[in-house]
């Protein structure tokens, strides 16, 4: 089960934002994410916005991965951003992925309001979970190896 | 308070009680007046009354297809349910709240609601109906001649249903352990109950004045494989506690796994648990109807595919027979839906329901032994409820999720044992991989084995999260041709299979 476990002491923090409660997507990234190594804090459903940087402050976390499905995510990050800055950690790498926004809307304008809002990444419903850590372990600068 | 939540009947002045806190939670509140509410609803006409509307269909056979929506708008609200109904051929029509009315965070409802105004399109996932008012929502029920019925996925549902019902809502979804373990993450079960027993108190209430009200619970929990079984023993259960608050009348439902035979045979099992319990402690005269809702986890983002699931979900509820199919839209996979694109999802419904009117499938014998499977993983979970509440069903149920007696898989509550993790077998059947606590009969563990151990593949190779989404996401997988250039050479030719036919 963890044969393809690679060095990654880095931690993320994982959870579903505002009033949502999707939780099923939210587990498996948790468990992908766990398999392939990193060490995960997850915050289950619907996680405040002081949660999330209450943990990252508590836990040192590299980065913060954000779902949400119910639509209502628009509203939810709103500000997520400013959040991190006032506690300090203005570069930490945030990530948002799911169903982002109500009704179907062209992804590229999605994505374009969500980095704008902030984030370093988004991913739009259905993404392949290896290209996420991929991405992820691009972002923070490549596979932590304990030697 | 919640600690002492027992089944019995509440009395009135206690509801009385918790309703003044109940009303006071948002200016809206003091809007509704109990009597007032009660003589508006009595000049509501039979067509526009869902319990009526169901039990009609009940006693005439007919499968009636409803589909959920809700925009933050009353305007927006109209437009979709006149969609529904004109465009859509829908029986029954939706009031989806808001995911923030549903955790009675009406502040941010109004915000979003304020938003979505100056945007000029909904950022709210539902209607917000308790911070529009008992008028407002009259507006809507009154635009359209179907019945409507709150659709609020919450463990809070008291204030909504005040407001809903009293602006012409005749039904309401949700039952107090289905939604506290599907929905939430720190509201403790007993508090779920608490809060459904209000709702139930409220709704028999408008039944003693005349003016029936449709009660349902959702069966579908998580939505994401559910084991039938379990489905029916929480479904059995909220009946139950409903019944005590004195509805005579109780729909339940389960959410479908898109495995025909096992969907049938379950909404089989579904309806004679449920009978056989509510006629043991003394509530035969109950009615009863059964809803099927179409598949809950993950669709396929392509249009075309989505379609054949929703057709699917039409071929099980009417090979099953069921009262109430609720409908999906090919845009699931998306997000909200537009109400066109949900109103063609209850079309097609229609259509196949249509269709399926005068040809009903003789019954395979697998789905015999199907429900005979269910029904006895039904009774197993229910019988040791029972006991474990001292024959008290609502502390059974309590004491149940403490014992993962009772335990959903993927449920997000901190309260869930979590132990509980289900798979498909090779034919899409939901099977337990683990059991957990849940008290399975012995036979029904030697079926649920035998049937894994046909399911082609190892179990053991590749990462468990992997293994997982390949279940969860059978459905909605994009589509290919089979037969590429390989894997002809073990083919023995078509010259090989004339011979055999001519020998």
């Amino acid at each position: 089960m963890r044969a393809r476990r690679r060095a990654e002491t880095r931690t993320v923090v994982t959870g579903v934002i505002g009033a949502d409660c999707h939780i099923v997507g939210n587990r498996i990234l948790q468990m992908a994410l766990e398999e392939a190594g990193f060490k995960v804090v997850p915050l289950g459903i619907m996680v405040s916005q002081e949660e999330f940087v209450k943990a990252a402050v508590e836990t040192d976390a590299a980065a913060i991965l954000v779902s949400s499905l119910y639509g209502q995510g628009e509203l939810d990050c709103q500000g997520l951003r400013d959040k991190f800055e006032e506690a300090g950690l203005g570069r930490i790498h945030l990530v948002v992925g799911g169903n982002l926004v109500v009704g179907k809307q062209e992804w590229d304008e999605v994505e374009r309001r969500f980095l704008a809002m902030g984030f370093n990444r988004a991913y739009p419903p259905g993404v392949d979970l290896r290209r996420v850590i991929d991405e992820l372990r691009r972002d923070l600068g490549g596979p932590a190896r304990d030697g | 308070m919640a600690a002492d939540v027992r089944q019995s009947r509440w009395q009135w002045d206690e509801f009385l009680r918790m309703r003044k806190e109940v009303l006071a939670r948002w200016p809206t509140g003091q809007e509704v007046d109990l009597d007032e509410a009660v003589a508006y609803q009595q000049g509501v006409p039979r067509h526009r009354n869902f319990a009526l509307t169901v039990l009609r269909a009940k006693s005439e056979g007919i499968t009636l297809a409803q589909p959920r929506g809700g925009f933050a708008t009353v305007e927006e609200q109209i437009a979709l349910l006149r969609c529904l109904q004109d465009q859509g051929g829908a029986d029954l029509l939706p009031l989806t709240t808001d995911s923030y009315t549903r955790n009675e965070r009406f502040a941010e409802a109004e915000k979003g609601l304020a938003e979505s105004v100056s945007a000029g399109r909904s950022l709210l996932n539902g209607l917000p109906l308790v911070n529009h008012g008992v008028k407002a929502v009259r507006r809507v029920t009154e635009a359209v001649e179907k019945p409507t019925m709150v659709l609020s996925g919450t463990s809070r549902p008291c204030l909504t249903a005040e407001v809903g019902l009293a602006g012409g809502a005749t039904g309401f979804l949700g039952g107090g352990i289905s939604y506290t373990l599907s929905y939430t993450k720190e509201l403790p079960i007993a508090e779920g109950i608490r809060n459904y027993q209000y709702l139930d108190r409220l709704c028999a209430h408008y039944w003693e004045q005349g003016v029936p009200i449709h009660r349902e619970q959702p069966g579908f929990l998580t939505g994401t494989l559910i084991p039938p079984g379990l489905g029916v023993a929480i479904a059995v259960i909220e009946a139950r506690l409903g019944a005590g608050q004195g509805l005579p009348h109780y729909s339940v439902g389960l959410g479908q796994a898109l495995c025909l035979a096992q969907d049938v045979a379950a909404l089989g099992a579904l309806e004679r648990v449920c009978r056989e319990y509510l006629g043991r402690f003394g509530f035969g005269a109950t009615t009863l109807t059964i809803a099927s809702h179409q598949w809950m986890a993950n669709f396929p983002q392509d249009e075309a595919q989505a379609a054949g699931v929703i057709a699917l979900g039409a071929v099980i509820a009417g090979t099953a027979g069921v009262t109430q199919v609720i409908t999906k839209s090919a845009h699931e996979a998306l997000g909200i839906p537009s109400p066109e694109v949900n109103a063609a999802g209850v079309r097609l419904t229609q259509q196949v329901l249509r269709m399926l009117e005068q040809w009903r499938l003789p019954l395979d014998p697998e789905v015999e032994t199907e429900e005979a499977m269910v029904a006895a993983e039904a009774r197993a979970i229910l019988d040791r409820t029972l006991d474990l509440g001292d024959g008290d069903w609502a502390l059974g149920a309590i004491r149940a999720v403490e014992a993962g007696v009772i335990d959903v898989p993927w449920s997000p509550s901190r309260f869930n044992a979590g132990k509980a993790l289900p798979g498909r077998d090779r034919f899409g059947a939901v099977r337990y991989l683990a059991p957990g606590e849940i008290p399975l009969p012995p036979e029904v563990r030697e079926y649920h084995r035998s049937k894994l151990a046909d399911r082609s593949g190892g179990e053991a190779s590749g990462m468990m999260s992997e293994r997982l989404l390949a279940d969860l996401t059978a459905v909605s997988r994009p589509v290919s041709g089979n037969f590429g250039p390989d894997g002809w050479r073990d083919f023995q030719g078509y010259a090989e299979l004339l011979r055999r036919r001519a020998s």
